[in-house]
């Protein structure tokens, strides 16, 4: 530690002319962890991480995902591809748990997920997640990271952490943005043009507007398809080629009376297309006797919008009344494909049916510093959950189904809702200058499981103005989702070189309930952390330890064998197993200020994690028959990730070079596990002011191009010996560098 | 792995061999200090022997005693009194600090030291627009500040030009 400190520091007042005064920057602090007002990361009681604006803009990212994946240790979000919908929502987990154990909100409140349930063999296998790239990065103020568990003070799937994304507010400068770049061999161009307008209202309000669109070619990274004489590449391997469009609205109307009302609206659409297997020539097919390959399109349309009021009211009560109202609806398609038993009457495009989500949430907060020891939060929650599912055209389901991805049945469809309210309080008790502690408790019912309670401790020790020990302990739970409650479908998959038919089926499906399906119960969970916090006047570090024990995780069972009309296995969701998690993260931030002008910052952090199955509680999932899914959960995900984020910054440039490792993990296929190297790459981008509005900036994400390790005798293993040279767990996917050049425009 | 190494090694050394400046302070530090720095550019009518700063339901703690303690504006000594109700506001005031959290009784306070000469600073929202003289925000984690000269000049305070290059001028609305 001594290597850091300062050589001399500054009194503020004496020192500095009010100029200078204003070109520094106020420490970040999140809103998030507890409610009695926002922290910084010295003050916080768990470990919290902002990523800011600036940061943002520095990467020449305009995938939120893919930002969080190299600023955040123990983030995790794979390119999977021939994985039907999954390729085209992005599965993300934190600390290595799973993707509905993180909570995301847009300032401060809930967001809706996915639709969309992985069930293809990817990391996230199981789950939904809120989709993160509906968000429009340029919207975006900072987004804030939790790493503790917080169900007991915001209920359901705060886990692993909670990410809660930040809008842009009152005073922020309009803002152009043009981008355009490729991969190597002129693959994955992309463009990306975002537009920023802020409307500046009475008493400091604002109504800003953020529109974009994104298009995105996709990439090849397949190898050969032995089936075919001779060996060519048959089949697309890589990213999607996708359309985005986002539109977001973020307004804050102060009142005469001091309240606020305040609103914000997200609107993304996206047209997304990705391929299955190459389906090899048979001059009995009548449409395409010489083979095709059936694309899969995902036509995803997200919303969100919330409306609210907070003030104060006189004896310093502070209230936030709010609405929320959340949709995503993911419509599937296939074209270029048909119905092997329509033969010469098939179509070759076909409707396969459309998941959607909704779901409304009322909210409201009080509370109010009753003195300088006691801050006292009070709140209740209403939610309305919402599941349908709808059928596709007939051709895409009857007998075999559209090739590629059969549709939705209408013995699939599904109109679900459940609700559920909650009532929390959140306490913080500041003992002594040095000694802070918080209690928290939330009480929910819910319309389908019942009820349940949790709670959490937490304090922070003051040992030294510049020494903070940290540590909470909480219960927590995740509800079981309506989709993996409800969600069902009939579909053909691959098996070694032959084609099969299985199910998914409801919980509630009698031939379920038969094989052993019972309605689920909400995973629980214990967490624990202890950690601590040192600043000098430029820099802190931060250890913390983290476990998190989950009973009851929801799993989708192996395939159980069956008989009965065209379905040969069948599978459905069941409170599987009990998994521990544990690991630390060390992180180290330096912010080095040369002069007025020119300055440095640098981020080291260390992330590792464990998970470890304790016991599985069912029958219908066992090492024969669910190896691949059980060894996903423990190996599937890099045990262990670092950062090192640099930023050079002057009045003219500014140069950041981002470095990510990802450790290694495993991938069992056909019972033998494989595992995969160590990861490193490079993001870099130099910016630089032409104008006093105009900034040109030319940047790479994985600058040198990193590939991850193909499966050991490649080409002979994976995807019908050898179309899929990666594996689809790979951390940084595996297309390789991207190159852009951006201009942005300030106004 | 050994490229890994020789970046984190090249970077403590680096550190080892620089000064270093202040990268970031809090918001309370950085309204702390505007506070003080601020009066360099306004005169007062009224000639008093101390320099009053009134803070109105203390925000920051310790922060304006640390940073107050022992100094001098225009050569007169400064004096910190804090207060829990505006009806104590010391007669020779030349600043008050009125905290965001007192936003829901702003009107009453700014009405009842209305051409009292004092220079009213917050940070609470639309606080210049709503007849007080100087408002601090941030944008983009750095302070602003926005300035009501009608206000001012109302309670003949007299700035100095240079300071209204730096500032915003809210027009007032009354």
């Amino acid at each position: 530690m001594l290597l850091f400190i300062p050589l001399f520091s500054i009194d503020l007042f004496a020192d500095e002319s009010l100029e200078d005064l204003m070109n520094v920057e106020s420490e970040a602090k999140v809103d998030i962890g507890s409610r009695d007002g926002a922290k910084n990361y010295f003050d916080a009681k768990s470990a919290v991480d902002v990523i800011t604006a600036q940061q943002i803009e520095q990467t020449g990212m305009s995938s939120l995902t893919n930002i969080l994946r190299y600023f955040v240790a123990g983030f995790n979000a794979p390119n999977p591809s021939i994985s039907d919908g999954s390729d085209h929502v992005r599965a993300f987990t934190l600390r290595g748990m799973s993707p509905d154990q993180v909570l995301v909100l847009i300032n401060g409140k809930r967001l809706h997920t996915s639709a969309l349930l992985h069930v293809n063999g990817t990391i996230g296998k199981g789950s939904s997640n809120v989709d993160l790239d509906t968000i429009a990065v340029d919207a975006i103020q900072r987004v804030e990271v939790l790493r503790d568990g917080a169900a007991s003070q915001y209920g359901s799937d705060a886990i692993a952490g909670v990410i809660n994304i930040v809008l842009k507010g009152y005073g922020n400068k309009n803002k152009v943005i043009i981008q355009g770049g490729e991969r190597q061999k002129g693959q994955g161009k992309r463009k990306f043009i975002s537009g920023f307008i802020s409307i500046p209202l009475k008493y400091d309000g604002f109504i800003n507007f953020t529109v974009d669109t994104i298009k995105s070619d996709k990439t090849q990274n397949a190898g050969l398809d032995r089936r075919l004489t001779p060996p060519v590449v048959s089949t697309h391997y890589g990213l999607p080629k996708a359309t985005n469009y986002h539109l977001l609205m973020n307004a804050e109307i102060p009142l005469e009376s001091g309240s606020l009302l305040y609103s914000n609206i997200l609107l993304n659409k996206r047209a997304s297309q990705a391929s299955a297997y190459f389906r090899t020539p048979d001059p009995s097919r009548a449409i395409f006797p010489n083979g095709f390959l059936p694309m899969i399109h995902a036509n995803i349309m997200d919303y969100s919008a919330t409306v609210g009021m907070k003030g104060e009211i006189f004896n310093g009560i502070k209230w936030d009344l709010s609405q929320v109202i959340g949709q995503n609806s993911f419509a599937f398609g296939v074209t270029n494909s048909m119905n092997y038993d329509l033969n010469s009457s098939s179509p070759t495009s076909f409707n396969n049916g459309k998941l959607v989500f909704s779901q409304y949430t009322t909210n409201l907060d009080m509370k109010k510093q009753i003195n300088d020891t006691i801050a006292l939060a009070l709140g209740a929650e209403y939610r309305v959950e919402k599941y349908n599912i709808y059928a596709g055209d007939k051709a895409s389901y009857i007998d075999s189904g559209s090739q590629g991805f059969a549709g939705f049945q209408p013995a699939n469809e599904t109109n679900s809702r459940r609700e559920n309210y909650a009532l929390y309080v959140d306490t913080t008790f500041n003992f002594t200058p040095k000694l802070s502690t918080e209690l928290a408790g939330r009480y929910e019912k819910y319309s389908d499981f019942g009820s349940t309670r949790n709670i959490k401790l937490a304090g922070t020790y003051k040992v030294t103005e510049s020494f903070r020990l940290r540590t909470s302990a909480s219960t927590g739970f995740r509800a079981p989702s309506l989709a993996q409650s409800n969600y069902s479908l009939t579909s053909t998959y691959s098996s070694g070189n032959t084609i099969k038919t299985k199910g998914t089926f409801k919980t509630t499906n009698p031939i379920a309930i038969k094989h052993g399906a019972r309605a689920l119960k909400p995973e629980k969970s214990q967490h624990l952390s202890l950690g601590g916090v040192y600043k000098g006047e430029n820099y802190y570090f931060m250890a913390d330890y983290f476990y998190t024990r989950v009973n009851n995780k929801v799993m989708l069972s192996g395939d159980i064998p069956i008989n009965i009309g065209n379905i040969t296995d069948m599978r459905f969701f069941t409170n599987a197993i009990d998994t521990k998690t544990e690991g630390v993260d060390l992180k180290g931030v330096y912010n080095y200020k040369m002069d007025d002008d020119k300055q440095l910052d640098i981020t080291l952090w260390y992330n590792y994690n464990k998970n470890t199955i304790l016991q599985i509680n069912t029958p219908y999932i066992t090492q024969a028959n669910s190896l691949t899914a059980l060894d996903r959960i423990e190996n599937g995900q890099p045990k262990n990730s670092q950062r090192l984020l640099l930023n050079y910054k002057t009045v003219k440039y500014n140069v950041t070079y981002n470095f990510s490792r990802f450790g290694s993990y495993s991938q069992v296929v056909s019972g033998v596990s494989q595992r995969f190297d160590p990861v490193m790459i490079s993001d870099a981008q130099l910016s630089y002011k032409i104008t006093k509005r105009t900034n040109l900036s030319l940047g790479g994400n994985n600058i040198f191009n990193t590939r991850p390790n193909k499966w050991k005798n490649s080409g002979k293993f994976k995807g019908y010996n050898g179309i899929l040279p990666y594996s689809n767990y790979s951390p940084i996917g595996f297309s390789g560098a991207f190159y852009y050049v951006k201009a942005t425009m300030r106004f | 792995m050994r490229l890994y190494l020789v970046i984190i090694r090249s970077i403590l050394i680096f550190l080892l061999s620089v000064n270093s400046l202040f990268a970031y302070q809090s918001e309370d530090a950085l309204k702390v200090a505007v506070m003080g720095k601020i009066a360099k550019y306004i005169s007062w009518p009224n000639e008093t022997s101390s320099f009053t700063i009134t803070i109105l339901d203390n925000p920051f703690g310790k922060k304006v005693d640390i940073a107050y303690k022992g100094k001098k504006i225009d050569g007169k000594k400064i004096k910190i009194i804090y207060i829990n109700n505006i009806k104590d506001l010391p007669q020779d005031t030349k600043i008050l600090y009125i905290p965001k959290k007192d936003s829901y009784k702003l009107t009453t306070i700014l009405q009842s030291i209305s051409s009292k000469n004092i220079l009213t600073i917050s940070d609470i929202r639309g606080f210049a627009q709503k007849k007080g003289i100087l408002q601090l925000y941030f944008l983009s984690r750095k302070l602003r500040l926005k300035i009501n000269l009608g206000v001012a000049k109302k309670n003949d305070l007299q700035i100095r030009s240079v300071l209204l290059r730096i500032v915003k001028i809210v027009k007032d609305e009354s």
